[in-house]
């Protein structure tokens, strides 16, 4: 028995001697190497397979054999991308290109001094330079300069209605308020929920309040926000805003079981698409996320419109809240600049441009206007891309616009909220307090 | 035990070493523990001291810290949502003790019994102790959806909702852990007692009342550690299924840790919350040895 | 080998220092007692339906579950979620988990054993005040030195390793485990470290051919006990490592959320994965693991 108990102890060990071995050995991913390959973070989510066919087609480039380098793309998982970026940022394994949404999100890289300035760049290099909308190419930069280049499709969020439900109901996608308000409650007699809403997620609810305050003080009261002045969430636009949801919420508008209802595992485009809920404001990824789901829904019943005008409010129903687009930006540690700034290059050309139409996104870039028509949905693709083009005012989604240690307790508090633990007055004053 | 014995006691230790006479026999050098206690120091004490270090600096996780002096604690102590954090960890904590007693008790001394159907059902009772708390928060997320689970309510938009949630969802996974502690204190009560009880004609519930449960004192003090300390770890089950929601009734002292973090980037602030905890976590603990004795260095046999 | 030409004063010696709870039969215990049975059907039950839910959950098509109670038995029942997970790198991330829970078994061992040892038998002070730490670490909990071990793996040059995972989950595995080992450790009686020291057996060889041999009680324990905790460690692997290469399975069951995002059913599927190879090792060795489990709540 002794010399059992023994042997088994030794052959434990041998195991883990040797899972040692195998431990150490992992101890070397990420990071630039020696060899010249450069790692790039993409945010994991599906359309990821067209960065990873752009990365295939750069490192086969005779632009990559000339800055003497590769690239090497890891799909971080999507749920944890800002918080995975910051930790690897802050790493000897920081990636030497990433993706990020401009703005606040990349703030913080820039103070650190970890951020490549792409303004030279940009100006002399006339693919970047004329490739894509100004507008754009302006909102992945700070103070004027250029931190970023566009790399996917642009992300307005846009009034999704069921047009089954609409015919039925014998109703037309509202313009005014007033219309929204008058849908809300025909729709509530034949028990309709108004609008889905994936209130688990924060983030759609957050929507809500971006463009009701647009609608309502124009988007300048969050551009003094954003710019730093908390003492601008004291603006009555952002309190009538306030006041707005919880008459929707009090309403039934988004009917009774929004908060447990997710928007990533699928819950509310389901709620949507079976016609449980007759809209739902959501980001242009909701139709590629029907298309995806129930793709005959997609096709024939997916009706959009402008968020609509509030009678007496400052804001144009032309203004669009959302994501411009995402952004490439390079780490200032990188080994091998030439090579990065020769990998952004791609995200300008006719063949990702293609693809990303081909996914059903709407690039950024200034050619796409003319493709369009490639677009799976070309209807759609061409009110998306005047949308953008046309607004008066884009302003970049709050949480992607703030430094997260405004954004986190900010979204707290949009929660809070619609959930109906805090009032209006209370929400604002909260606001108020986050420095 | 012998040890008292021994230390006064000659023993024949002819032919040995005087310099050994005097210690008890294999007696180890202190230095074979000191690999241990360097490991535990650095991975374990160093981090500790490194946090409570960290939250009297500013640090957003780029760069190198800068000194703040006392603005993280100055912040921490004003916050409302330590003071809300702190009760919900509280309650998570005794109510979950509760609910996990009561239940791994009774299925506890119910599956110390030698019958075939009870040691079937314990082998089935066993098997959600086999899943990961992730797969398990992941689990019961998508079955409290309200489109797609079970149960198709507002469970995790409500306070209480999410509140209970937790503590099931807890109990679900150490339930199975914690009958199987009892179930060991019970099969150690020594049945003369129980024949002793039954000569007197006492009923099965005089029985459980005035037998099994004093018997079973020490078992439920160390199941009662286990659950305590195991209840300051449901970070997995907050993070999966509310996110400290709704609004942030179920954020916990160490998900308000990660939250500042992993979410704001506020490390200096991140780290007083920690300190905090670690704080009072060494509390919690100084009371428990000294409620369970665990300090007195005893045997696992003495008691149980 | 060198140990079998000892003489054993050990086995004997263990006989009447040893006692085993004898297999008794409680008299009451045949007596049908249906309260008992009203309360554990309803425990079945709870315990039950979860189970069902994830596995029919799990073979239901993906554009069928939503809007489907999770307790109707799927229409057409499919292996495909099953398929998409097994092909998203399931193999690599459990791959990954068996090496970290060898890893924090491995450590904890060498370390834990020693250090109980001479916890036990040894009275100054300083080991004294060492297992007072130990006692203090059962109740911090991990999640409070993240922030301060994060500095400490980047600066260490471990971020994103499955070191990174498995050096401060073993850390936080040893008080426990010095508790569990202390406790067993004592039981082990004075006549035979005094048989072995008549032999001149040095501290160490004690240290193989008694303490280890006699407390394989309390060394399973705490094999179960560490490499449980590696299997469900979920902070650790989620702030320390990053990329696919370190990966284990508690965090590629939580990053497939967003990568199966709308697909309910795959996500449950892979939670039905992830308990397969340990409910393997729990049919194969059942008796041992809830031995061994037993043990971290005493005996």
């Amino acid at each position: 028995m002794e010399s059992h108990s023994r042997r088994w102890f030794l052959g434990a060990g041998t195991v883990a001697l040797a899972s040692v071995g195998g431990l150490t050995a992992c101890g070397s991913g990420g990071g630039s190497g020696a060899d010249g390959t450069l790692t790039a973070f993409v945010y994991g989510d599906d359309a990821a397979k067209i960065q990873v066919k752009s990365v295939n087609r750069f490192n086969a480039s005779a632009a990559a054999k000339k800055a003497k380098g590769t690239i090497k793309l890891q799909k971080v998982p999507a749920t944890d991308y800002p918080a995975k970026l910051r930790t690897a940022m802050g790493s000897p394994n920081a990636p030497d290109v990433f993706f990020n949404w401009g703005g606040g999100s990349i703030k913080a890289y820039r103070e650190a001094g970890q951020l490549v300035d792409l303004t030279d760049v940009i100006t002399s290099d006339s693919v970047l330079k004329s490739g894509f909308l100004p507008s754009v190419l302006a909102s992945g930069g700070l103070d004027g300069k250029n931190y970023g280049v566009p790399m996917r499709g642009m992300q307005p969020v846009i009034l999704f209605y069921n047009k089954t439900v609409f015919e039925e109901n014998k109703l037309q996608p509202p313009t005014t308020w007033d219309q929204l308000l008058d849908i809300n409650t025909k729709l509530k007699k034949a028990n309709i929920t108004p609008f889905a809403l994936g209130g688990a997620d924060i983030w759609p609810e957050l929507m809500w309040l971006e463009y009701l305050v647009d609608r309502i003080g124009g988007p300048q009261v969050f551009d003094k926000i954003k710019n730093g002045d908390a003492s601008a969430w004291g603006d009555p636009a952002v309190l009538k805003a306030a006041q707005t949801v919880k008459q929707l919420i009090d309403d039934g508008a988004f009917g009774k079981g929004y908060s447990s209802v997710g928007y990533g595992n699928g819950g509310a485009p389901a709620v949507f698409a079976k016609g449980k809920a007759a809209m739902h404001l959501m980001g242009s990824w909701e139709y590629s996320t029907q298309l995806g789901k129930f793709p005959d829904f997609a096709k024939k019943n997916l009706g959009w419109c402008a968020f609509p005008q509030i009678e007496g409010g400052a804001g144009d129903i032309r203004n669009v809240v959302g994501n411009p687009t995402n952004y490439w930006s390079v780490n200032a540690r990188t080994s091998n600049k030439d090579a990065a700034i020769a990998f952004l290059r791609d995200s300008a050309s006719l063949a990702y441009t293609k693809e990303l139409i081909a996914n059903g996104d709407v690039p950024a870039t200034s050619n796409a206007a003319d493709l369009l028509d490639a677009s799976p949905n070309p209807e759609f693709a061409k009110f998306q891309y005047q949308m953008v083009q046309q607004a008066p005012a884009f302003t970049l989604s709050w949480d992607q616009a703030v430094d997260p240690n405004v954004s986190t307790p900010m979204l707290t508090e949009v929660n809070k909220l619609f959930v109906g633990k805090s009032s209006p007055t209370q929400f604002v004053s909260a606001l108020k307090e986050l420095k | 035990m012998s040890v008292t014995q021994v230390k006064g006691g000659p023993r024949n230790d002819a032919g040995r070493p005087r310099s050994a006479r005097r210690n008890r026999a294999g007696r180890p050098s202190a230095a074979l523990a000191l690999p241990g206690v360097l490991f535990f120091a650095f991975f374990a004490i160093a981090p500790m001291l490194l946090a409570f270090y960290l939250s009297f600096t500013k640090w957003n996780g780029l760069g190198d810290p800068q000194p703040a002096g006392l603005a993280n604690w100055r912040k921490l102590l004003g916050d409302d949502r330590l003071t809300q954090s702190l009760t919900v960890t509280v309650a998570l904590t005794v109510v979950s003790w509760a609910f996990q007693t009561v239940i791994s008790l009774l299925l506890g001394v119910w599956a110390a019994g030698r019958q075939r159907n009870r040691a079937v059902l314990s082998a089935i009772f066993f098997v959600p102790f086999l899943l990961s708390s992730t797969a398990i928060s992941l689990l019961f997320y998508a079955l409290l959806d309200p489109n797609f689970g079970i149960i198709h309510k507002d469970t995790l938009g409500t306070t209480s909702g999410a509140f209970l949630a937790i503590v099931f969802v807890g109990g679900w996974q150490f339930i199975p852990f914690h009958t199987l502690i009892y179930q060991g204190g019970a099969r150690q009560i020594p049945e003369v007692l129980y024949q002793a009880a039954a000569i007197d004609g006492a009923g099965r519930l005089r029985q459980f009342f005035s037998i099994t449960l004093p018997q079973l004192r020490n078992t439920a003090t160390t199941s009662g550690v286990l659950m305590v300390v195991g209840s300051l770890t449901y970070f997995e089950t907050v993070l999966i299924l509310t996110q400290g929601g709704p609004g942030t009734d179920t954020a916990i002292l160490p998900y308000l840790m990660y939250e500042a973090g992993f979410k704001s980037y506020d490390f200096g602030y991140a780290s007083a919350v920690a300190s905090f905890l670690v704080l009072a976590a060494t509390a919690l603990s100084l009371l428990m040895v000294k409620l369970s004795g665990f300090g007195a260095m005893r045997s696992t046999r003495e008691g149980m | 080998m060198s140990h079998d030409t000892l003489p054993r004063p050990v086995k004997t010696d263990s006989a009447p220092t040893v006692e085993r709870p004898a297999r008794r039969r409680r008299h009451w215990a045949r007596r049908a007692n249906p309260l008992a049975g009203a309360g554990t059907l309803i425990w079945l039950a709870v315990v039950i339906i979860p189970i069902y839910a994830m596995f029919s959950a799990s073979l239901t098509h993906q554009d069928e579950a939503l809007g489907h109670s999770a307790l109707k038995p799927p229409s057409h029942p499919t292996l495909d979620n099953y398929n998409t997970v097994l092909h998203n790198g399931f193999g690599h991330l459990l791959w990954n988990t068996v090496l970290a829970a060898a890893g924090v078994v491995l450590i904890v061992l060498v370390l834990c054993v020693p250090l109980s040892y001479v916890a036990v038998r040894t009275r100054s002070v300083w080991s004294g005040a060492a297992f007072r730490l130990f006692l203090l670490g059962v109740a911090i909990p991990a999640q409070a030195v993240v922030v301060p071990l994060y500095l400490m793996i980047a600066k260490l040059n471990l971020y994103d390793s499955l070191l990174a995972i498995v050096l401060p989950t073993a850390a936080f595995a040893m008080p426990v485990s010095v508790l569990i080992l202390t406790g067993t450790l004592r039981d082990i009686s004075e006549e035979m470290y005094e048989a072995m020291a008549l032999d001149g057996a040095s501290t160490t060889r004690m240290l193989f051919q008694l303490v280890i041999p006699m407390s394989k009680g309390g060394i399973s324990t705490v094999v179960i006990y560490s490499a449980l905790q590696a299997w469900n460690g979920f902070l650790f692997p989620l702030i320390f490592t990053q990329s696919d290469g370190p990966r284990v399975l508690t965090l590629g069951l939580f990053d497939y959320v967003s990568e199966f995002g709308v697909n309910i059913p795959a996500i449950l599927a892979s939670v039905v994965l992830s308990g397969v190879p340990i409910f393997i090792v729990y049919l194969v060795a059942r008796r041992a693991l809830v031995g061994g489990l037993m043990g971290v709540g005493g005996k």
